[in-house]
Order: C-alpha cells, then sequence, then structure tokens
C-alpha cells in the first residue's frame, strides 16, 4: 500500500512538523500519528536529533524567580525553591514591605537596617563589600521604589514606596543603566509588592556608583524591543553601602 | 548549554531527567535549574512576549514533571528532548492566537540576533557542527528560510510573507532544503 514515494511524502511531513511550518491541523494530525505509528514516531524524533542542534544558536536567557515558585505550587511539589533559599532577613517579606512603606524611606536606610543585624554582622568585610541600593525617584520627588543589591546572593530586591497606578496593560519595568551604556532590562516589576530579581554575572559587573536604575512604562509583558519605549517615571543612582 | 555532546552535561541531565520521571523532586529542581535559561532563551525567541513566554515555560516544565517517565535516552539527548517539548507548546501558542501578526517588519531584523554562524563558541557541539556544514551547502535564501522557521516557528503563510516571496516558493524552499539537509546528515 505504501509507496516510497508516500514514504519520502511522510518524511517531508514529519520534517516540516518538527520545523514547525505546518498549521494547526497539520501539527495535530502528525502528532496522531506519532501516537499510534512507531514509524512515525521514530522518524519524528530523528528530525528532532538533526534539527534541534540549532537551538544552540539562541542565547539563554534566565527566567524570573517567580515562574518556579509557580510551577512547584501548581504541581504541589515540596521541592525546594532553586537555589535553596537560607531563611534569612532577606526572605522576609514582612520586613520588605515595612521598609517600603513611606516615601521617605531611602534605601540606604534598608541597608543600615540590615547591618544591624547581629547574624550579618559577623562577617562585616563581605556584608559591607555585599550590597548596593538606591532610591528610585518619581519627577514629582517621591520615591517610587527602593532597590538593594545583594551582591554575594547576586539578587536585587525592588519594593514599591507608593504604590502606583498604570492604565490597563502598562506595568513599570526596571532598567540598569550603566554609564555610557544603553539601558539593560531587568524586567517588569510589582507595582505594589516587593519583587526579588536575580542578577547574572554580566549585571553584577555593572553595578556601581555610576549606573543608575530607572523605570519606565511598559507594555504588561515587557518592553518588546529591548529597550525603553515608554515614558520614563522614576530613577535613582546607585550607592555602594 | 549545547543541545548535545557537551563532555559532561548531557549525562547528567539524563540522570536528572530519568530521575525526574521517578518522581525525584530534587532532581526535578536541579534540572530545571540547569536548562530553565535555555528553554526559556528558546520560548522568549519564539513568542517575543516574556509574560507569554513565562507561561510558556511552566507548561513545559509542569509536563516535563508529568511525562519525564517516557523519556527514552535512546532516542534523544535529554536537552533534545526538553527543547522539543519546549518548542512544542511555543508552537502550539503561536497557531493558538497568532496568526494574524503576518507582516511585522521587525522580525526579518530580529533574527540578526541570533548568530548565523556561532563556531568561535567553543562550546559549540557536533551535531551543532555538523548541522552547519550542511546549512552551508543551502543558498543562502533557503538557509535563512529554514532558520527564521526554526527559531520563530511560522507557518508557511508566514514565512512567505515575511520573506515576500510566493507561498509556493517558500514551500519549495523549505522542503528542497530539507531534503537536501536530511541527505547530507545521514550520509
Amino acid at each position: 500500500m505504501n509507496t516510497p514515494a508516500d514514504h519520502r511524502h511522510d518524511d517531508l511531513r514529519y520534517a516540516e512538523y518538527v520545523l514547525g511550518v505546518l498549521d494547526a491541523d497539520a501539527r495535530a494530525a502528525v502528532e496522531r500519528e506519532i501516537q499510534v505509528n512507531p514509524q512515525a514516531a521514530a522518524a519524528v524524533a530523528l528530525w528532532q536529533r538533526h534539527l534541534t542542534p540549532l537551538a544552540d544558536d539562541v542565547g539563554d536567557m534566565a527566567p524570573a524567580p517567580y515562574v518556579w515558585a509557580r510551577i512547584r505550587d501548581s504541581l504541589q511539589l515540596a521541592a525546594p525553591a532553586t537555589p535553596q533559599p537560607r531563611t534569612s532577613l532577606w526572605d522576609n517579606l514582612r520586613l520588605w514591605r515595612w521598609l517600603g512603606i513611606g516615601a521617605s524611606m531611602v534605601a540606604a536606610a534598608c541597608v543600615a537596617v540590615m547591618f544591624a543585624l547581629p547574624r550579618l554582622a559577623t562577617t562585616p568585610s563581605v556584608v559591607n563589600a555585599g550590597y548596593m541600593a538606591a532610591t528610585i525617584t518619581q519627577d514629582n520627588g517621591v520615591t517610587g521604589w527602593t532597590a538593594t543589591m545583594d551582591l554575594q546572593h547576586a539578587r536585587m530586591i525592588v519594593v514599591p514606596a507608593t504604590p502606583t497606578a498604570f492604565v490597563q496593560g502598562r506595568a513599570p519595568e526596571l532598567w540598569l543603566i550603566p554609564p555610557g551604556e544603553k539601558p539593560i532590562s531587568l524586567g517588569v516589576i510589582a507595582r505594589d509588592k516587593p519583587t526579588t530579581i536575580a542578577l547574572r554575572t554580566q549585571l553584577l559587573t555593572r553595578l556601581s556608583a555610576q549606573a543608575l536604575l530607572a523605570v519606565s512604562v511598559e507594555p504588561v509583558g515587557g518592553s518588546p524591543t529591548g529597550q525603553p519605549t515608554g515614558p520614563v517615571m522614576a530613577k535613582g543612582a546607585i550607592t555602594g553601602a | 548549554m549545547p543541545v548535545s555532546s557537551s563532555p559532561v552535561e548531557p549525562e547528567e541531565l539524563t540522570r536528572l531527567l530519568i530521575h525526574t520521571g521517578r518522581g525525584d523532586q530534587h532532581a526535578f529542581a536541579e534540572l530545571y535549574q540547569r536548562t530553565s535559561s535555555k528553554l526559556f532563551g528558546v520560548c522568549l525567541r519564539m513568542l517575543r512576549e516574556r509574560s507569554e513566554a513565562e507561561e510558556v515555560l511552566q507548561e513545559t516544565y509542569m509536563t516535563v514533571w508529568r511525562r519525564a517517565a517516557s523519556f527514552d535516552a535512546s532516542k534523544a539527548s535529554a536537552i533534545t528532548w526538553l527543547v522539543t517539548l519546549a518548542r512544542n507548546k511555543a508552537i502550539d501558542r503561536l497557531r493558538q492566537h497568532r496568526e494574524e501578526q503576518l507582516d511585522d517588519p521587525l522580525r526579518l531584523e530580529e533574527t540578526a540576533d541570533v548568530q548565523p554562524t556561532p563556531a568561535a563558541d567553543a562550546e559549540i557541539s557536533q551535531e551543532r557542527q555538523r548541522l552547519q556544514r550542511c546549512l552551508d551547502e543551502l543558498e543562502s535564501p533557503q538557509r535563512a528560510a529554514v532558520r527564521e522557521a526554526f527559531f520563530t516557528g511560522a507557518t508557511y503563510n508566514e514565512l512567505a510573507t515575511r520573506c515576500k516571496v510566493p507561498l509556493g516558493t517558500m514551500k519549495s524552499w523549505i522542503r528542497r532544503s530539507l531534503l537536501q539537509l536530511r541527505t547530507c546528515l545521514e550520509r
């Protein structure tokens, strides 16, 4: 029944499926064949081995920490967060919320509180070198967010001082602007609760007292271009702690 | 992380995926830690929107947890299995509600952010190098069309519009390229 020409035609269809050019109906047809026909499954698997190495060309991009949290919650896993968190002051969101209250609260004060903690004070040299902070101020002088960077653990926590209203479909996106460089996206941040951001090595090396943090108004999914597309609503300089 | 053949990683990822299939949550967490940046890069490249890419990444790993037991190391490397799963989810998402985004002038420029010949990268896998040699045998527009198709998950129709060629031309470019690639890769 199946002629060699049929085989060639089928194999091409499997290749098209793996490449991703088929429409929804044709994809569904191939997926049904994979389920019931071992030959089809083997042919598709071979094309996957052939073509998937192309994915090596796509740059890695770390997802936000909350994606893992959502996966854990959805699957109701008891697995730890990755990486395993130490229960520390850093993870105490109530403290961060408290620190975020009040527009006059400057980020340096957050750091001062952290220094005051005896457990952290046991390694003063690390602590001294380990934190940076920024007060991200709106044009009207009101503090929008405070940001504290924990260099040792490569993370930043951004706390809204005054929840800001955004029109439907817009959200605040945080940018790091090293001197003389284009803004680097740190992702969309929450307007009404603290956001923790993992800092990649290339970001860590760009944090300095000359760098700025800025917040622009972007579509909810973040700037589609990788650069700010909306107005800058708040900014602030980074200071060493 | 290369899709295959870096010296240590594949065995480790295979082990983690197999343990995940047995319900080992720590292995699953570690697998996520090691592979999520790769998969998120792929999803973001296809979907262009961070929030959508995050949703697809979440769906992907939830499926990984449920289906890891069906992973067969003799048929695919762990990372190929994972990337395939992520791409399929991303393509399904694109087909659900992106058919309208046909003529976006940014699209072709955006492909420039993917390195066309990443040969300088020491991490590049043997499989990727072999594929590159075979891609290099294709005519330039055909090669560009294959890459665009793989990275964006676009349909024939979308590709034809973006590359400004008739649908029939795009189909024959891609099909001939796939046949040529098969001959080259299997020799």
